[in-house]
């Protein structure tokens, strides 16, 4: 395994907390006050087959005490993607399974229970299962992609969900992740490292798109993709052998390789050698000095990888390595009202909260 | 679990014992099909400890319309029965599965250092070798013990009262569990070398943490105090009462001087109000408790609140315990006996001087099981080991004195250290018995030359690496630990690998989550051939996503124009290049170069791109593999190529294998399961019209 990272060198508080459960994915709840902090963990019980959505409060004196249990939804089946908005006080979550079913979450953060649900059954968006979502911050809408090639948005309403169909490829192309980059555009990723520029008002297929055959050595897919509010150009992109990358959408046919084996003719530097779960923006190493980073430079970004890894890698920097786990780390999270602090989930049954200083 | 014949008669492959009919267990189980049954059962094994039941729907002869018309079309049903709830609970086994996957997730990193650092240690001894070498690899494996007994831990309890009852002599702890006093008990003869000198004390700690442990089929010095602890609130002079005598005999007897103590100083006369008439009675009674605290113990350091004076050499030891036992002979043979009034507690306190005298028939009336007794024998008669072998006499003698008619598994295990039966140690680790192998083969010479050998008897392979693959084979029946099998497998030298390629080729691929981790594993072992091989058993899964893809960009001709199919060129390429393992994917490979080529075309007008994409199609025209439904939409696609303005692309005997392709196809056509491709009516004709130009300009040519 790649360690070419360096161990972060200020003080880090690491606490690891055994689940019993297999966590397929966890987010942060946006806190009502400072005090009360939850977070939301689609988990699988192996002992029962059954998979819940619950929600957790972390004591944030003391982290070290495990999770207090608050509330559980069960999912009729395994969720494959878990995204929150960023709405304090009527938080919605929304789920994806691999069964591909919907489901919306109305979540009361005071008393941190959920209120009710509204479902879609399974082939009502997707036939086969939904490999990625994302909710927009006030939890209006979503968007879904799956491998079967379509794409929709589903409107989250106080009464309901309705959904409308933005595209079908009918498999011709195939979709894994995707991110909101404004109320009418997005971006989605897919097999050969390709990411796709999508804007509502204009239909028939992709605005904009980055093949991915730049990679010749390699190729793999694309799991997981952040866009920063102030940047809304760039795509952020993670995925197989250990390959991240932005996408600007103003220097299209180049993107900037921000780690990765065997890319281009220089290799960046390669952090990990096999899947990156997540990439986010990493808003905590500069968000005081944000404005004075180049428009043309691309932010820090955080990823977890298969190998173990949970890092910072910013351009022409060296990587800064936080967990080096023995095994896999599969999605993290960062608190976007105190992005100090960093929830992951661990291959082994445990989640991790890292409280930066 | 014995199998129950679906029917009776001649049939029946397992014949159950008739004298044995209530071992038999009768699962009912649901499995909502409808009748009529088919008598055929298939019945395999599932993950773990299930059984994979499928039953299957007669098959519809005379009702096929109604059966059809119904909603119901599955043809039969498969259900998993979980046989046996896991463990038995209680008796301090770990019966949580979860808990014993945690033991499974923590255990591996340690033991992969382990392995690590001692394939560098025999490689640096081959060059050189020295004390220090050894001294710092007992401290690795010292350490490796340590780190995987933190894991095997104490069942929580909930938390107790915040003021602690003046009354309570037991501590409340929380509940050990059998396999961490197996393992400390083997880390102490094995693993510690450092404190061999102290092995006495050591066993003593051992007993004091784990004895409740023989609760459960015996009487021992534990729950004896557990229950005198209850009576104690209702007793008003506790040393009107014998059992309070014994009680602190008991604890005294094993060592645990705090508990003796404490109950000591619970004595009527230290009331204040009984100070000044029982003056003597209480001076005795502090004497006692004075000496007992002042007892001399050989050990390197004492647990905070633990009573005696440690030495931790021998010579020290020696004269601090002539002195101690002189000491406890001047009281025995005081004058101030005469002037005690209590009867009860002048023989008690006789008692207890007798016990630190070591007096054989009062440790063996004050210890409830023979290896309290044992313990006993090594704080008050010998102090010091000789080797194993006289220790094993020891224990033997004490066997005699207070014989066990069914041996609890811990004891069984203490008396195969001893008797160095390496087969009757690894029988009693349980689950840990892979981890536990580390410990034998590191402590002892005997155990390692026993471990290491390769046995025929076994295939070859030696009772270590057998160990290793049965652990391997557990790990792999869970789906969330399987993926630690693979440390274990490829630290066995014979069969590991071999075996690691079954479990991976066999894991199933419901999402490409899971093949990528898959893969993953592969890439870390260095396993192409079976990467490979993982990727065939994908193929249908990649069916469903590229070769569909394929399928909708040959069906729907010209599709490709839009610029899509980058995606399933990607996903060819994540299935690697070894075209020999499957024959669908031989076709998709040849079927991107011919893509490829043809783009080219498409873009430009160079006759050697034009040359290459004539050749591709051969190739795929030729291949076995290529669904007869593609032929048609792949030359209707190469029209362009046919009609080639410079030069004929293809030669005579090629134009020649293309029309008789085509001769074929209207054949194939009238079979029922044919698909016919989304092309234009004019489709086939417009083809034999491209291809019989292309032929007459290849012949004029050649």
């Amino acid at each position: 395994m790649a360690r070419n990272g360096t161990p972060h060198p200020q003080p880090l508080q690491i606490h690891r907390l055994p689940q019993s459960k297999y966590i397929d994915a966890l987010r942060w709840l946006p806190p009502i006050s400072p005090f009360d902090r939850h977070v939301v963990l689609a988990a699988f019980n192996s002992d029962s087959d059954a998979s819940s959505v619950e929600i957790h409060s972390i004591n944030s004196k003391n982290p070290s005490e495990t999770l207090t249990h608050h509330f559980s939804w069960t999912s009729p089946h395994r969720i494959s993607s878990l995204k929150v908005s960023q709405t304090p006080q009527k938080p919605v979550i929304a789920a994806s399974s691999f069964s591909g079913s919907f489901h919306v979450l109305f979540a009361d953060s005071l008393d941190a229970t959920i209120d009710s649900e509204v479902s879609l059954p399974e082939n009502a968006l997707h036939a086969g299962p939904i490999s990625g979502i994302d909710l927009n911050e006030s939890g209006s809408e979503c968007v879904t992609v799956g491998m079967d090639g379509r794409v929709n948005v589903v409107s989250v309403g106080g009464s309901g969900v309705s959904y409308r169909k933005v595209f079908d490829s009918n498999g011709l192309a195939s979709y894994t992740a995707t991110k909101w980059a404004s109320p009418a555009e997005f971006a989605t990723g897919g097999p050969g490292l390709g990411v796709q520029w999508w804007d509502q008002r204009k239909c028939g297929g992709p605005a904009a798109q980055f093949k991915g055959n730049w990679a010749q050595k390699t190729s793999g897919i694309v799991h997981s993709i952040d866009i920063h509010p102030s940047r809304k150009h760039t795509c952020l992109a993670g995925g197989s052998s250990g390959s991240v990358f932005a996408w600007d959408l103003r220097w299209q046919q180049q993107p900037i390789i921000l780690s990765g084996v065997g890319m281009g003719e220089t290799p960046a530097q390669s952090l990990s050698e096999s899947e990156v779960w997540e990439v986010q923006y990493d808003t905590f190493t500069r968000a005081a000095n944000l404005a004075s980073i180049s428009s043309t430079r691309v932010l820090p970004a955080m990823i977890c990888s298969e190998d173990g890894i949970l890092a910072v890698v910013e351009q022409g920097e060296e990587a800064i390595e936080f967990l080096a786990e023995p095994c896999a780390i599969n999605s993290f999270d960062i608190d976007k009202q105190n992005p100090s602090d960093v929830i992951c989930s661990l291959e082994w049954e445990s989640i991790a909260v890292l409280s930066r200083a | 679990m014995p199998a129950l014949p679906s029917h009776a008669g001649d049939t029946s492959l397992v014949l159950l014992p008739p004298e044995a009919p209530d071992s038999a267990a009768v699962i009912p189980f649901h499995h909502g099909v409808k009748p009529p049954i088919s008598p055929r059962f298939s019945i395999s094994w599932s993950r773990g400890n299930s059984l994979r039941v499928s039953v299957f729907k007669q098959s519809p002869q005379s009702d096929a319309v109604t059966s059809t018309s119904s909603n119901e079309t599955d043809g039969g049903r498969v259900v998993e029965l979980k046989l046996g709830s896991a463990g038995d609970g209680g008796g301090g086994e770990i019966d949580d599965a979860a808990q014993w996957r945690r033991i499974a997730y923590g255990s591996v990193a340690p033991f992969a250092l382990l392995q690590s650092r001692k394939n560098s240690m025999s490689a640096l001894s081959r060059m050189s070798s020295s004390s220090s070498y050894d001294a710092q690899w007992w401290a690795y494996v010292l350490e490796y013990s340590r780190e995987i007994n933190s894991l095997l831990g104490y069942r929580r309890l909930p938390p107790g009262p915040a003021i602690e009852d003046p009354r309570t002599v037991l501590k409340r702890v929380e509940e050990p569990t059998c396999l961490k006093a197996a393992w400390e008990l083997m880390e102490v003869f094995y693993a510690d070398k450092q404190s061999q000198a102290w092995l006495p004390e050591r066993l003593v700690d051992w007993l004091a943490d784990f004895d409740s442990l023989f609760s459960g089929t015996q009487p021992t010095i534990h729950s004896k105090l557990l229950d005198f602890q209850e009576e104690l609130v209702t007793l008003q002079a506790v040393e009107d009462d014998p059992r309070y005598w014994e009680a602190i005999s008991s604890a005294l007897a094993v060592g645990w001087l705090d508990i003796a103590v404490k109950l000591l100083r619970l004595h009527g006369s230290y009331q204040l109000n009984q100070l000044g008439n029982r003056e003597t009675e209480n001076g005795l009674v502090e004497a006692v408790a004075v000496l007992i605290s002042k007892m001399p113990r050989m050990r390197s350091k004492s647990a905070a609140g633990n009573l005696g004076e440690c030495f931790k050499s021998k010579p020290d030891f020696i004269k601090a315990l002539e002195k101690w036992r002189a000491q406890i002979t001047k009281l025995d043979c005081s004058a101030f006996w005469l002037q005690c009034g209590h009867h009860q507690t002048m023989e008690g306190l006789k008692s207890i001087l007798q016990i630190m005298l070591g007096n054989a028939s009062t440790l063996s009336a004050s210890t409830c099981h023979w290896l309290e007794l044992y313990i006993a024998h090594f704080i008050y008669i010998r102090p010091f080991t000789a080797g194993l072998e006289s220790m094993y006499t020891l224990a033997q003698k004490c066997l005699q004195v207070k014989p066990v008619s069914r041996p609890h598994k811990l004891m069984k295990l203490f008396t195969g250290i001893l008797g160095e039966n390496t087969e009757v140690v690894l029988a009693e680790c349980s689950k840990m018995i892979a981890h536990a192998v580390e410990l034998l083969t590191a402590g002892s010479t005997q155990a390692d030359i026993v471990l290491h050998e390769e046995r025929d008897n076994l295939g070859g392979i030696s009772i270590e690496e057998l160990h290793r693959l049965v652990y391997a084979q557990f790990l792999s029946s869970h789906a969330l630990t399987w993926q630690i099998a693979p440390i274990y497998l490829t630290s066995c030298i014979k069969q590991g690998m071999g075996l690691l390629e079954i479990l991976l080729s066999k894991q199933p691929v419901h999402h490409n989550q899971v093949l990528l981790k898959n893969l993953e594993i592969c890439r870390l072992y260095e396993l192409e051939r079976v990467s490979s091989n993982i990727m065939k058993v994908s193929y249908e899964w990649l069916e469903y996503i590229t070769g569909s893809m394929v399928r909708k960009d040959l069906e729907s001709s010209g599709f490709s124009k839009l610029g899509m199919n980058f995606q399933w060129e990607g996903l060819i390429e994540l299935l690697g290049s070894d075209s020999r393992i499957a024959g669908g994917l031989e076709f998709l490979h040849k079927y991107r170069d011919f893509k490829r080529s043809l783009q080219q075309v498409h873009d430009g007008t160079a006759t050697d791109a034009a040359q290459r994409a004539a050749e591709a199609l051969i190739s795929l025209m030729k291949n076995p593999s290529t669904p007869h439904r593609f032929w048609l939409p792949l030359l209707y696609d190469s029209l362009k190529l046919f009609n080639w303005q410079e030069c004929p692309l293809l030669n005579v005997p090629q134009t020649n294998l293309l029309l008789n392709k085509l001769q074929e196809l209207s054949m194939v056509r009238l079979r029922p399961d044919f698909i016919e491709a989304d092309l234009p009516l004019q489709a086939l004709s417009s083809v034999r019209l491209a291809l019989a130009t292309n032929l007459g300009r290849a012949i004029l040519d050649h």
